[in-house]
């Protein structure tokens, strides 16, 4: 079967990292004028190169778009059958979030098998906007900021996960897209919001059946175990608050257990009733003096596993202190902890953060009453 | 119902496709160093059986007699009516053997995990499992209410805080369970970590030693090669692995065994099996007593052979014992590997991703005491012009 990969470059992805810039989300004139050069097209070509010496170009079909943001580092990888799906004016640069939605849209429309770009969160980003969650996207990371899900950990890593990928020995699976708010950021402003649930390229989860013969479980049979298993929780502690945290995994849970839960934010469930939606830090202060004894539900987030201090920053120090360690319930779709190893907590509190860092592990619920334990890493890393 | 058997078809070939099915080669003749493979001579590297037992002349002999004495079956479950003198004589020569209480037999290693890890834990208990450790463990902690906690492989400091954090939540019982040996890899349990952890926490510890029976310890197993056959509350073992023949064993107090007798349900529901092969069991403990001399011609073929494969650039990973993988990274290039051993007459098993890592496909070699020198070079050098024929190492 062939397999059809949407591919697109940010060109400009990664410019203003070497300029002291984060992201060049509207301010690329500056970064070059500070003397930026494109990365992101090198990183593409290198990625491609390596994913054709794996693989034998037969059965993959690329769709792109024309001149810097495809087209070239397609060919300079040695591609032949490419597909332009979308045209740059003669003379353009093609550099604009604008563009690459143009180009998603066409990818849609030609029905790829996946998105694979190459740029930052910012990037991703706007793939997102077009593609939502109909088509996976796998990332090859340039960009200043790659917190999100989609990427490879390096040029590499992604390049092998798409030979294995096209070779259907990796499954999809959601991640979450974040992003750094850049207005906020450059008024000296962190908060790295996230943005939405995409669909990304992930590592299925195998359970023995026979002695060699392996059953790959879905993410979402995963999702209904944990759910089961945060249910007997609340079950066995009905006289706590339950704050569930965001993100895909855990909005999985909500809904299964008949909370409406919001995606992207934190909400606080009392004896299995909503009793707060998309709480910012004073409203989860509120619902917390009214009910002191409060666990909280967190998965990690992106691409570099957070559970504190990406995408869900409601859940300040303030917040954490009052719950307590102790009352933090980690869960994760082994495969997740696949793709990160370890969990990630940078809370803004020093002392909270080392709080977090003496523990050094943390035990992660990866089933019905299964869990495992995982090492915790904070800020200094 | 949306279908019915068709489903069988569909699925095998989804598993074909991917190339997770088992081929079965027929041998035709005794499991023994040399063996027939489908009528093709080959010196074996796959089997369990480390000394060499199962084809010795006093196991064939002691099953003859007993098949005489005894006839060819137990005629019914182990609780009922099936247990002969002859088990019992097995049960205390396990216990001598082992230096416990008691000891009793299963029909397998298998069926005593699934068998009796789910009478020993429920709700309000956590059972604490290294990663890596054998599906019959995996299985029999799967079918109890209890808790389960995973370490990764080996990983001291992940235990310890599992064992903290269960200290906290105020567990009834704790258990950590592991394999003595690891099969992938043949490395031992860190027993004497364990079992003091187990200690500082009050945990009890269950240790499947199927691969380090015959192995370790002058052959009677990872108790006694760490000292700790009375601190070990669950010692589970096998008798078709090194010691070449069949049926799985559980040693420990005597209260233990009364309790499986009573409990388990793989024990109370199911046949026992035939009086030969209790004594053939007995035969194999008296051997490998009476003849220490094999125990230390396995390791003297394990440091040989791991020495030598080490220096035609294969990596063996993490071996401490006569299971000998020489990783060679992809999966293809594994099974491509292990098809020509074949073709040079050495049977091997090739061990590959999601068993292992995907870069740590592997061959896993299997020393045997009863292999020669020649026997090893054999091998050797096959390994030697294969990894320049298949580009390798
Ligand atoms: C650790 C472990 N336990 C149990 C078994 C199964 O033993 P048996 O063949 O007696 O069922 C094996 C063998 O595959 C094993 O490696």
């Amino acid at each position: 079967m062939t397999s059809k990969i949407g591919f697109i470059v940010n060109p400009v992805a990664g410019m203003g990292g070497r300029v002291g810039l984060k992201g060049t989300d509207g301010v690329v004139k500056k970064a070059e004028e500070l003397g930026a050069r494109p990365v992101a097209p090198i990183k593409a070509e290198q990625a491609v190169k390596e994913f054709l010496s794996m693989h034998h170009e037969g059965d993959v079909k690329w769709f792109t778009c024309s001149g810097v943001m495809g087209e070239d580092e397609l060919k300079k990888a040695g591609v032949k059958d490419i597909k332009i799906v979308y045209f740059l004016k003669s003379g353009e640069i093609g550099t604009t979030a604008e563009d690459t939605k143009k180009v998603c849209k066409k990818f849609l429309e030609e029905n790829v098998d996946l998105v694979f770009f190459c740029g930052g969160d910012g990037t991703a980003r706007d793939i997102f906007e077009v593609v939502k969650d109909k088509t996976p996207v796998l990332g090859i990371p340039s960009g200043v900021k790659m917190h999100s899900g989609v990427f490879g950990i390096n040029t590499s890593a992604s390049a092998k996960m798409l030979h294995e990928f096209v070779n259907k020995r990796l499954t999809i699976g959601d991640v979450e897209i974040l992003d750094l708010d850049e207005e906020k950021y450059r008024k000296g402003e962190w908060n790295i919001r996230i943005f939405g649930v995409a669909k990304g390229i992930i590592e299925p989860t195998y359970v023995q059946v026979g002695k060699t013969v392996f059953k790959s479980v879905s993410d979402d049979e995963i999702k209904d175990e944990l759910s089961e298993h945060i249910a007997d929780e609340m079950n066995m502690h009905p006289d706590y608050l339950y704050i569930f945290g965001s993100g895909g995994t855990i909005d999985y849970i909500a809904k299964k257990i008949g909370v409406e839960n919001t995606l992207l934010g934190i909400d606080a469930v009392y004896k299995k009733k909503l009793v707060g939606k998309d709480l910012n830090e004073e409203g989860l202060l509120r619902v917390l003096d009214k009910h002191p004894k409060a666990k909280v539900i967190l998965s990690p987030i992106g691409a570099q596993g957070f559970i504190l201090g990406r995408g869900n920053l409601q859940l300040s120090p303030r917040v954490i202190k009052r719950i307590g360690l102790d009352n933090i319930i980690v869960v994760s779709t082994p495969s997740k902890l696949i793709s990160t190893p370890v969990i990630r907590v940078d809370t803004g509190d020093k002392q909270l953060d080392h709080e977090f860092a003496e523990k050094e592990y943390m035990m992660v619920v990866i089933g019905y009453k299964l869990s495992r334990v995982v090492r915790i890493q904070t800020n200094n890393f | 119902m949306k279908e019915k058997t068709e489903f069988l078809e569909r699925e095998y070939k989804e598993l074909e496709e991917k190339g997770y099915t088992w081929v079965i080669r027929d041998l035709l003749g005794p499991s023994d160093v040399h063996v027939n493979v489908e009528g093709k001579e080959c010196i074996m590297l796959a089997s369990n059986n480390y000394l060499n037992l199962a084809n010795h002349p006093k196991l064939k002999e002691a099953a003859m007699k007993a098949i005489e004495r005894y006839g060819a079956g137990a005629g019914s479950d182990w609780s009922i009516a099936g247990t002969m003198d002859i088990h019992q004589k097995l049960y205390r020569k396990i216990a001598e053997f082992k230096n416990t209480e008691d000891a009793v037999t299963f029909q397998t290693g298998f069926a005593v995990n699934a068998g009796v890890i789910p009478q020993l834990a429920g709700k309000g208990d956590i059972l604490i499992s290294d990663e890596l450790n054998h599906g019959s463990i995996i299985d029999g902690v799967r079918l109890t209410k209890a808790d389960r906690a995973i370490y990764s492989h080996s990983n001291m400091g992940e235990l310890e805080k599992v064992l903290q954090d269960a200290d906290k939540k105020n567990y009834r019982r704790a258990i950590i369970l592991t394999d003595g040996v690891f099969s992938m890899d043949g490395d031992i349990a860190k027993m004497d970590e364990i079992c003091k952890l187990a200690e500082e926490y009050g945990a009890m510890v269950y240790v499947d030693d199927a691969h380090g029976e015959g192995v370790l310890g002058d052959g009677h197993g990872i108790g006694r090669e760490f000292d700790l056959e009375k601190k070990i509350d669950f010692q589970v073992g096998t008798f078709s692995k090194a010691f070449g023949s069949f049926g799985g064993m559980l040693a420990g107090s005597e209260s233990l065994i009364k309790f499986a007798y009573n409990t388990a349900r793989t024990w109370l529901l199911s046949a026992a099996f035939p009086p030969h092969v209790a004594a053939a069991n007995i035969a194999a403990l008296e051997v490998v007593e009476e003849e220490p001399e094999r125990v230390k011609k396995l390791w003297d073929n394990t440091r040989y052979f791991k020495k030598e494969i080490e220096s035609l650039g294969f990596d063996t990973g993490y071996s401490q014992t006569p299971i000998i993988p020489a990783i060679v990274g992809d999966s293809k290039k594994a099974k491509e590997l292990a098809e020509n051993l074949y073709k040079e007459g050495i049977f091997a098993l090739a061990i590959v991703f999601p068993m292992v890592a995907r870069d740590k496909a592997r061959i896993r070699n299997q020393m045997n005491a009863g292999m020669t020198r020649e026997d090893l070079d054999k091998i050797l050098s096959a390994y030697e012009k294969l990894s320049t024929k298949l580009k390798l190492v």
